[in-house]
């Protein structure tokens, strides 16, 4: 099965859900689930900022397994950090998104 | 006299960073267009652009304008429209892509081709303002 996550909340959802869940399942290639992309809303594009711990190890396994990452526009623009994300992670709203799974297209998109 | 800094880093308002000018361009974007209205362009990413003026004599008097719902674009669109206002249409033509994207940092390379579309929207309302202005003058002879 092929998912995309949307990281729509926030409070514990980068450090845990994904630094503590997802990323290393992935890492260990025991997720369970073929994952073709992810898209970040708000303060979570700070992970896709270049240099973040987490951020980092999550950029090697989206290049490694061919997943997509991509940050809100309207959100990194907001934060300023839309031009310091991990080289090649665009930002983009929903048509950007859409576009870009378009090739891969998930199963399920999972909003956490 | 040395001209206010109004990026993020300083609290001069209004600023002109990407996020405060897609802000106020979404407002300017629903607005009513202006009497002068340029052709509209699209991108080959399916983006359209439209640009429109109000004009007092040979200078700009406002700028409305109609784009696609791109944050980039937009932000963008809205920098030519509060800056240009006050310009002659000549001088206003002049305003390249290249120096839109050099006013603006912060736009990440992948989405810098907006400003292409963003210029070349504004010069066709500046010429259809240009010919306005062309035929009212001849009018008046």
């Amino acid at each position: 099965m092929k998912v995309a996550y949307i990281f729509a909340t926030q409070r514990h959802n980068v450090s845990y859900v994904l630094a503590k869940m997802i990323l290393p399942q992935l890492e260990e290639n025991r997720h369970g689930a073929d994952v073709v992309g992810m898209f970040f809303f708000e303060d979570n594009n700070y992970v896709l900022v270049d240099g973040n711990p987490i951020g980092a190890r999550l950029h090697k396994v989206a290049q490694d397994k061919g997943i997509l990452l991509m940050g809100c526009d309207q959100c990194c623009y907001e934060r300023e950090i839309a031009d310091k994300l991990f080289k090649g992670v665009p930002i983009g709203c929903f048509p950007d998104l859409y576009k870009a799974l378009s090739g891969n297209m998930p199963d399920q998109v999972i909003t956490l | 006299m040395t001209a206010l800094c109004r990026e993020a880093c300083c609290s001069v308002t209004p600023r002109l960073t990407v996020s405060e000018l897609f802000e106020r361009g979404f407002r300017r974007n629903r607005a009513a267009p202006l009497p002068i209205e340029g052709a509209a362009f699209t991108d080959p990413e399916g983006n359209t652009a439209r640009f429109s003026v109000d004009v007092t004599g040979d200078t700009i008097a406002s700028i409305s304008f109609r784009t696609s719902s791109c944050a980039t674009l937009i932000a963008y669109c809205e920098y030519l429209a509060e800056i240009t206002v006050g310009f002659r249409f000549d001088i206003a033509s002049a305003f390249t892509a290249t120096s839109l994207v050099e006013a603006l940092p912060g736009v990440p390379a992948l989405k810098r081709n907006r400003a292409v579309l963003a210029v070349t929207a504004f010069r066709a309302a500046l010429a259809q303002a240009s010919d306005h202005l062309s035929s009212v003058t001849e009018g008046s002879l």
